[in-house]
């Protein structure tokens, strides 16, 4: 059975250059990687979160060549490079789908001790931070696709925050895919320090606009270490083209004391399966996700979130919202685990899901494994359409419904747009109003 | 009374909810300058008219007319109706979360005026209204109705109707919840708003708003129809007696005033 599921095009014959990227070490872990890859059997459609989404998606075909990139193209480029030069971001990375990694950061990051780089560089010059993290979180067991990217991963970003310092102002990583028929592999890894403080902003931009000249492909892996006590903020924005294959692997641990909010706005690509967890591995330690999806066209979206409680008397709350218009379809999956030993967790999760018309889907699905009693648990859904009493509202005060349906979906989403940083706040309401532009 | 301007008329109104018939044939006019009030117990259908003649989607006018300065109204959707001058002071105000109280009431006034119509006034009638009605500012800035006690809502709802000027208010149930300092802060603003060019329905259960607004004409409503009409005294006799006294033989008449 695995021999005969197991992928008819691997890897080797890509003959991908990144394979014998880095030191030995490196290309030891890509090799044992590829090796994990090419052995995993593609996960059946029955299995744990494949159930709404055909895996065989996100295999590359042999057509697709990771050459295909060009110049930047993102116009998020140059608002963020504004933002950078009049000091609102504390560091900006523009990361052309590995190829070429441009790092600005202001010059008191520096001064602390502040690391970004790409990770290529890092490998050399931080090799012991990067030995005892790369891999740690997300790896070869993982899944086959996250052992894909272990193989793959062009270049890199890594982020270190030293203990005790405390990042103001955002620092914004801007990941660029590439056009149709190419393959991007972005990987990122991030240490915070303990009792550090950081904003991070991890966009997904670029890919192929639409599905007329093929996919573009993109498989990402986020690793994110939270020391004691640090205070993490890392925001996740996809808005890559509607004709890219995206699929993101995020994993965060948190140590005693420390408190993450992870943002995730899943915008962008054709199908989208992106799983973002963490971690919560010490007492006091606090994870908040605020999350928001919105699909239109025919776009087709696969979340996972996860918190793991594996030590007592930590917190976590998750507030995923969806919104679907036109045949978009989402399909939600929220996993709360609580380890026997953990006792006096208080774990939460909400999933609302708002379709703006017929023809759209959402699939909700809760999961909670709690192996101990002694917690305090809840989690709801909702799936359903606007409510005809707000519209109603709003139009018995003359506004117009379209108009009305906008200024409502605007506010539910609010709550979640204003997770982000202040400067992001205004792109990210420009996304809303252009996918309510023309209801 | 030919020198009397009708501002808001309806003629045998049915009203259906959930295909159960609420009103069975209304017909009443009010005239610019007018206040009327439509007492009646729980259940007489008042509510449900005030819900159809705004247009709600779930309260259909399945018989009859009605007019709003003379044009029909029954065919236009509820903005078309508050934009012609309709304004229906909501019993249940909704929550409308991230939405500012600001930025509504601005979209709401631009939609009055027109698309591309100045609003560089707008803060400065917006602080206005709400000093007069004693809301404090950072009410601005919250959602609409998020959080807001009873008192709260009901304030705004005449703030939104004091912004928009309409020609004919129907304030339903506009005096329940609200403890005595809020309805009298509530009745001025509604006497505040009225003048000789516009009017007022009041539909209510209780005549302690009326002690406030006074009416010029009282009707009694039961079982969908107007049973009883008369001067503010009506309303006075109600509260003695309640509303069993009320008997039918005056349904389906025909209000001229």
């Amino acid at each position: 059975m695995a021999t005969n599921t197991t992928t008819d095009n691997p890897i080797r014959e890509l003959n991908s250059p990144a394979l014998e990227r880095g030191p030995l070490w490196i290309r030891d872990l890509r090799k044992a990687s590829l090796e994990s890859f090419n052995t995993t059997p593609v996960p059946p459609r029955g299995l744990h979160l494949w159930r709404y989404t055909d895996p065989e998606k996100f295999l590359l075909k042999n057509d697709v060549i990771d050459t295909a990139f060009g110049e930047h193209f993102d116009q998020a480029e140059e608002v963020e490079l504004k933002h950078f030069e009049d000091g609102t971001l504390a560091g900006l990375v523009i990361d052309n789908g590995g190829r070429q990694i441009d790092v600005r950061l202001s010059g008191d990051l520096a001064q602390m001790g502040v690391v970004v780089m790409p990770l290529s560089e890092a490998i050399e010059s931080h090799r012991e931070l990067v030995e005892k993290h790369l891999y740690q979180t997300v790896n070869n067991t993982t899944g086959k696709f996250e052992a894909m990217n272990g193989a793959l991963w062009n270049d890199g970003i890594f982020v270190y925050i030293p203990d005790n310092k405390t990042v103001e102002r955002p620092i914004h990583l801007l990941r660029e895919a590439g056009r149709a028929n190419s393959a991007a592999f972005p990987r990122l890894l991030v240490v915070v320090g303990q009792n550090a403080e950081v904003t991070l902003v991890d966009e997904y931009a670029g890919g192929a606009p639409s599905t007329e000249d093929g996919f573009a492909y993109c498989n990402a892996v986020v690793e994110l270490i939270g020391g004691q006590d640090s205070r993490t903020r890392y925001i996740s924005l996809q808005r890559q083209g509607q004709g890219t294959i995206s699929y993101l692997t995020h994993r965060a641990r948190i140590a005693k004391g420390a408190t993450m909010l992870t943002v995730p706005f899943a915008f962008g690509g054709s199908i989208s399966k992106q799983n973002f967890g963490v971690n919560l591995n010490g007492e006091g330690a606090n994870s908040k996700m605020v999350g928001l999806l919105f699909g239109t066209g025919r776009q087709h979206f696969d979340n996972h979130t996860m918190h793991h409680h594996s030590v007592g008397q930590t917190f976590s709350d998750i507030d995923f919202k969806v919104v679907l218009r036109d045949k978009a379809r989402s399909a939600y999956t929220g996993l709360i685990r609580i380890d026997h030993s953990a006792k006096t967790c208080e774990a939460y999760q909400e999933n609302r899901n708002l379709l703006l018309n017929r023809g759209t889907r959402a699939e909700t699905i809760p999961e909670l494994e709690i192996l101990n009693e002694d917690v305090s648990c809840s989690h709801g859904a909702t799936v359903g359409p606007l409510d005809e009493m707000e519209v109603f509202y709003l139009m018995a005060r003359g506004i117009a419904r379209e108009e009305a349906v906008r200024m409502i979906v605007s506010g539910y989403v609010r709550s979640t747009i204003t997770m982000a940083p202040e400067d992001l706040q205004e792109r990210l309401s420009a996304v809303i109003a252009d996918r309510l532009g023309d209801l | 009374m030919s020198d009397k301007k009708p501002l808001l008329s309806f003629n045998d109104v049915h009203v259906e909810v959930e295909g159960k018939e609420v009103v069975r044939g209304v017909t009443l006019t009010i005239n610019a300058g007018e206040t009327h009030a439509i007492m009646g117990p729980n259940g007489s259908g008042k509510s449900s008219l005030s819900q159809a003649l705004m247009g709600h989607p779930s309260y259909a006018i399945t018989r009859g007319e009605a007019f709003l300065k003379g044009e029909s109204i029954l065919d236009m959707d509820p903005d078309e109706r508050s934009r012609a001058g309709l304004f229906l002071a909501f019993q249940y105000p909704l929550a409308i979360p991230g939405v500012t109280v600001a930025n509504f009431m601005r979209s709401a006034l631009q939609s009055h005026r027109g698309k591309d119509a100045d609003m560089s006034d707008f803060r400065k009638l917006f602080k206005a209204e709400m000093n007069a009605l004693g809301i404090d500012h950072v009410f601005a800035t919250r959602y609409l109705n998020e959080g807001f006690s009873g008192g709260e809502k009901k304030r705004i709802e005449i703030l939104q109707m004091a912004m928009l000027q309409p020609s004919v208010a129907i304030l339903d149930e506009t005096d329940s919840g609200l403890d005595i300092d809020a309805l009298k802060t509530v009745a001025e603003g509604i006497n505040r708003f009225h003048n000789d060019n516009n009017g007022i329905l009041l539909v209510t259960h209780y005549q302690r708003l009326l002690n406030y607004v006074k009416p010029d004409y009282v009707h009694v409503m039961k079982a969908g129809h107007l049973v009883k009409s008369g001067g503010p005294e009506l309303a006075l006799e109600l509260e003695d007696r309640g509303y069993d006294w009320v008997v039918g033989e005056e349904e389906n008449q025909k209000v001229e005033v």
